[in-house]
């Protein structure tokens, strides 16, 4: 297998305000995009050939992967310009397939071991993977190896395993695509009209995003797996447990205490004073100022979080101005997506380019949309909308 | 102004020469040639671009060639004026890029001695001067032939049966790219990117000889030693990743840019050597430019004044020369993406020779202009490969408010805020990206229009006369920036319904007056399109069309200002289905005076 089709141009409604300006595959874990997770597990796997379908924001992945170069690969972009199915994207991709294809969910983190023995199956072939609860997925009953059928969201447990969105494929699979399904139906139709579609399993990691909170607990199991290092200056007096990655032109200042796993990306300024507990991500171009305590939580590019806040299972997205003793403290929280309320831990999630003023507290479960403004001693509470003003 | 391309090795040279020529077309692409060497030289060039003539030309054997793509400066494009360009007897061939100034003095002499001039250029002579002086070794022959030049150039010449190529500059930019037992030779390093990372910088009247067993280069007869030097760049800074056109491509890469200006800043110790020339005592400043860096600089001159107190003055390279007053400044800064503008490194020239001290902002490593000035800074852009410039302005602006800012004289309450409000600047761009979908709208209304107006005031009005600039270079459409105060001495009389006006409006001290422009613009009928920041109801109000920007520190607004104008700039073009990276008539960056 040479080429890998990987699927980045859907959404991701539910991950709104995160997704109001970016597509779902371009959400940051532990400091890198999720796609980029994707594209590293195919590089490590000899496949170097690359086709993007792009689509929503589609600028976005552009201006993060260019042509693949810094990847160690070459990327070209197929633009989907209405998201309409899994299979309408895979259509758009006919014409650059030569051969034998691997087609991936960008949104989905798997790592080179996921795929280490299926980018050698033979075609037409899944990936499968042994869940506890697939009720969200598409279950696949098995026959013999093969797939007998793909069933979407079951309501009964008919079967522990799940289809991954990986498969492998030849050109011949353009026959069977009609434009306005998903690709298991696809495989449905084409398993009745006789052909074989096998099945191989997987014990790599593979994980979905769904709602916001996901992204939180994505960013742990990857941090777990980082090696530290010191591209940046640290001053006397820091303490570093753990293992703690500080990116190029980064300063550390004095009596900062840092207990990995923590990423830190590229000339941030933290400190003095700060602590930073595990699984914290924190972006390129961040300044955290004194006395601020952060734990378990994503922090993008370009933010300023000023002195003596205190940030636990929260995500700051990029560009946001946060000023003296905020607080976004964890606890249990019902929080609504769409209709439905989810029972969940966690601080706040605070779109792009907010403003909140000193001394404001975020009650568990906020989400504050993209380019609010809080003034000094709000509460915030529940959800407020993009370009919200709190006065 | 024009790109030269050079091989020797063991790979066929054609393809290679072709590829390095297609990177070079932004200096030039009104014709181009190759000449292959061998027994004999073999010739292909006529008067069209680089891609239309791989594709006919015939496949001509050989390991070592040279190529040219042509900006006209003598004698209009055809194929008898493109380069390369021969001796008498077919024998010697040499590509040129730069302008010889005694040309015709020497070809009336050449043609007297026999010699027969099949092309209007200045470039044969030399061909011709090297054929005059030729006993046997090409690289003398070269020497002498120079020293009958006043002029610039960048030369490769080559010579049947002889398996070397011969190079020299003056004035023009030449670069030596090093690979496995094979050379490369261009007008600049992304040419060569797909080739090698290892470059050699050609100095001012450095002769070189190369061969597959290696490179000798000479300097008033004395060999030099050779500096190898690996760049960092790579091959996708200068491909179009996913994108339509280089233009946009470049527009996205700001965010980066200036985040990694900022990262520099930060990294850097305070910054050495700059002391001497923005020391307190400086009284003055003087600050020069051409094209879209002399709107840059416009911005500077607000900034000296308003961070560091003292007086500037700004002025166009082209037109400095020509000023008979003394000095009034002992400090210059000169501003030029490619630091090869001929307007550019005479003006350095004549401050250097008055005592003035000049540093230069550049964007490119180890150019003209950043050898001989007393002092650099480099812009983080990366290769600018789309005519029109984007993030190298972005980038020059970014260095200046990092220069002011540094040796600022304002209150330390301020410089807070607005240290502050800088780190923001990425995040700030991207939010106009984001807003693209918007732009695309205005654009395809303004691309039904003829004739259109730019204003703004004060740190804007450099704005103004950009945002013009980029929407006249690249969609044709006529249009003029002025300061909001000028329209009404005159270019009132041009304003009706058929001329939008597009105001740029800052939450400064000159809001007032722009409300009172836009009124008086209003009333002549014309429809406004205001560029503001979001949520001022105010303009709303009053404009026909908003464009809404983030809201910044107004010192700030304008780079977001810029970066919506090149979007409403590069989508009108594309409205208008124009050839944004290659505009008509022009060329990057431009050796001639």
């Amino acid at each position: 297998m040479e080429q890998a089709v990987i699927l980045a141009a859907g959404e991701g409604q539910r991950l709104r305000p995160l997704t109001v300006t970016k597509p779902k595959v371009m959400l940051h874990v532990a400091g890198k995009p999720i796609l980029s997770y994707v594209i590293e597990a195919l590089a490590e796997n000899g496949i170097r050939n690359i086709v993007l379908v792009v689509g929503y924001r589609r600028e976005q992945v552009l201006d993060y992967f260019g042509s693949g170069e810094q990847f160690g690969v070459e990327i070209n972009y197929v633009t989907q310009e209405r998201q309409l199915g899994t299979a309408h994207a895979l259509a758009h991709v006919r014409s650059v397939i030569t051969d034998k294809f691997l087609v991936l969910p960008g949104d989905n983190l798997i790592e080179a071991a996921t795929i280490a023995r299926f980018v050698s199956a033979e075609p037409h072939a899944v990936l499968i993977k042994r869940v506890d609860d697939p009720s969200r997925y598409g279950a696949v009953i098995l026959d013999n190896g093969s797939v007998r059928n793909i069933i979407e969201k079951p309501r009964e447990a008919v079967s522990n395993m799940v289809n991954t969105g990986i498969y492998a494929f030849t050109n011949d699979i353009f026959n069977f695509i009609e434009p306005e399904l998903d690709i298991p139906d696809v495989l449905n139709n084409m398993i009745l009209q006789g052909n074989t579609i096998s099945a191989q399993k997987t014990n790599g990691t593979w994980l979905d995003v769904v709602h916001p909170w996901h992204l939180l607990s994505l960013n742990d199991i990857v941090l777990h797996r980082i090696d530290g290092n010191t591209g940046g200056t640290i001053e006397n007096g820091v303490t570093i447990k753990g293992q703690v990655s500080v990116g190029e032109g980064t300063l550390i200042h004095a009596n900062s205490y840092l207990v990995g796993p923590v990423v830190i990306g590229k000339n941030c300024d933290i400190g003095p004073n700060v602590c930073l507990m595990p699984s914290t991500s924190v972006g390129d171009n961040v300044i955290i100022s004194p006395f601020s305590e952060i734990r378990n939580s994503i922090i993008c590019n370009d933010v300023h979080i000023g002195a003596g806040c205190i940030i636990e299972d929260s995500i700051i997205d990029k560009g946001c101005v946060i000023k003296s003793h905020f607080i976004a403290c964890s606890g249990e929280a019902d929080v609504k997506i769409g209709d439905e309320y989810y029972g969940v831990n966690m601080g706040a999630i605070i779109g792009e380019s907010c403003y909140l003023g000193n001394n404001t507290v975020a009650q568990p479960g906020a989400i504050v949309g993209n380019y609010s403004q809080v003034q000094s001693l709000k509460l915030i509470t529940g959800r407020l909308n993009d370009r919200s003003l709190l006065v | 102004m024009c790109g030269i391309v050079g091989y020797i090795g063991n790979r066929q040279a054609q393809p290679i020469l072709f590829d390095c020529l297609s990177k070079l077309e932004y200096r030039g692409y009104d014709s181009c040639g190759i000449a292959i060497g061998g027994n004999s030289i073999d010739l292909y060039k006529d008067a069209i671009r680089v891609k239309a003539l791989s594709k006919i030309a015939p496949q001509i054997p050989g390991t070592i060639g040279i190529g040219h793509t042509r900006w006209a400066t003598h004698g209009e494009p055809c194929r008898l004026n493109a380069h390369p360009h021969c001796d008498c007897d077919n024998n010697i061939a040499v590509v040129h890029n730069g302008v010889i100034n005694n040309f015709q003095r020497l070809r009336e002499q050449l043609t007297a001695e026999g010699h027969n001039f099949t092309s209007e250029t200045d470039t044969e002579i030399i061909p011709h001067l090297i054929e005059k002086y030729y006993t046997g070794n090409l690289e003398q022959a070269v020497e002498c032939a120079l020293r009958d030049i006043d002029g610039s150039f960048a030369i490769i010449a080559l010579r049947a049966g002889e398996p070397r190529l011969v190079v020299a500059r003056k004035d023009n930019p030449l670069v030596l790219g090093v690979g496995d037992r094979e050379y490369f030779i261009a007008s600049d390093i992304p040419a060569l990117l797909d080739y090698t990372d290892r470059f050699i910088y050609l100095e001012d009247d450095d002769i070189g000889v190369i061969t597959t067993d290696g490179i000798q280069i000479k300097k008033e007869g004395v060999e030099v030693l050779i500096k190898e030097e690996k760049i960092s760049w790579t091959i996708n800074d200068a491909r179009k990743s996913g994108y339509e056109h280089f233009m946009i491509k470049e527009i996205h890469e700001q965010p980066k840019v200036i985040r990694d200006t900022l990262g520099e800043w930060k990294s850097a110790e305070p910054l050495t050597g700059l002391e001497s020339i923005l020391a307190r005592e400086t009284e003055a400043m003087l600050i020069l430019a051409c094209g879209s860096s002399f709107h840059a600089a416009m911005v500077g001159k607000y900034l000296v004044q308003d961070l560091l107190g003292i007086p500037a003055r700004v002025e166009i390279a082209s037109e400095f020369s020509y000023y008979r007053e003394p000095l009034a400044a002992t400090v210059a800064l000169v501003i030029t993406q490619s630091g090869e503008t001929a307007d550019i490194l005479k003006t350095i020239k004549i401050l250097k020779e008055v005592g003035c001290k000049v540093m230069v902002i550049t964007n490119v490593l180890g150019s003209s202009a950043a050898r001989i000035s007393d002092d650099k800074l480099y812009t983080r852009a990366g290769p600018e490969i789309s005519v029109a410039a984007t993030k190298s302005f972005t980038a020059q602006l970014m260095v200046l408010y990092w220069l002011m800012m540094s040796y600022s004289r304002v209150d330390a309450i301020r410089l807070s805020g607005m240290l502050l409000g800088l780190r923001q600047m990425p995040s700030k761009v991207q939010q106009v990206l984001d807003n693209e979908e918007n732009l695309i709208k205005h654009a395809r209304y303004l691309s039904g229009y003829d004739n259109v107006f730019f204003m703004g005031r004060g740190i804007n009005y450099p704005i103004a006369l950009e945002g013009a600039l980029k929407l006249k270079e690249i969609s044709y459409i006529h249009a003029e920036g002025y300061a909001a105060g000028e329209l009404k001495h005159g270019p009132f009389a041009l304003l009706s319904n058929n001329t939008p006006v597009i105001a740029i409006i800052a939450k400064d001290n000159t809001y007032e007056s722009m409300l009172t422009n836009i009124k008086e613009v209003k009333a002549r009928g014309a429809p406004i399109i205001a560029l503001a920041e979001e949520k001022d109801e105010t303009i709303g109000s009053i404009a026909d069309f908003v464009i809404s920007v983030p809201k910044v520190d107004a010192i700030f607004s304008p780079i977001v200002n810029v970066v919506a104008l090149q979007l409403l700039a590069y989508y009108t073009a594309k409205e208008r289905c124009c050839d944004i990276d290659f505009p008509r008539n022009l060329a990057k960056s431009v050796t001639v005076e």
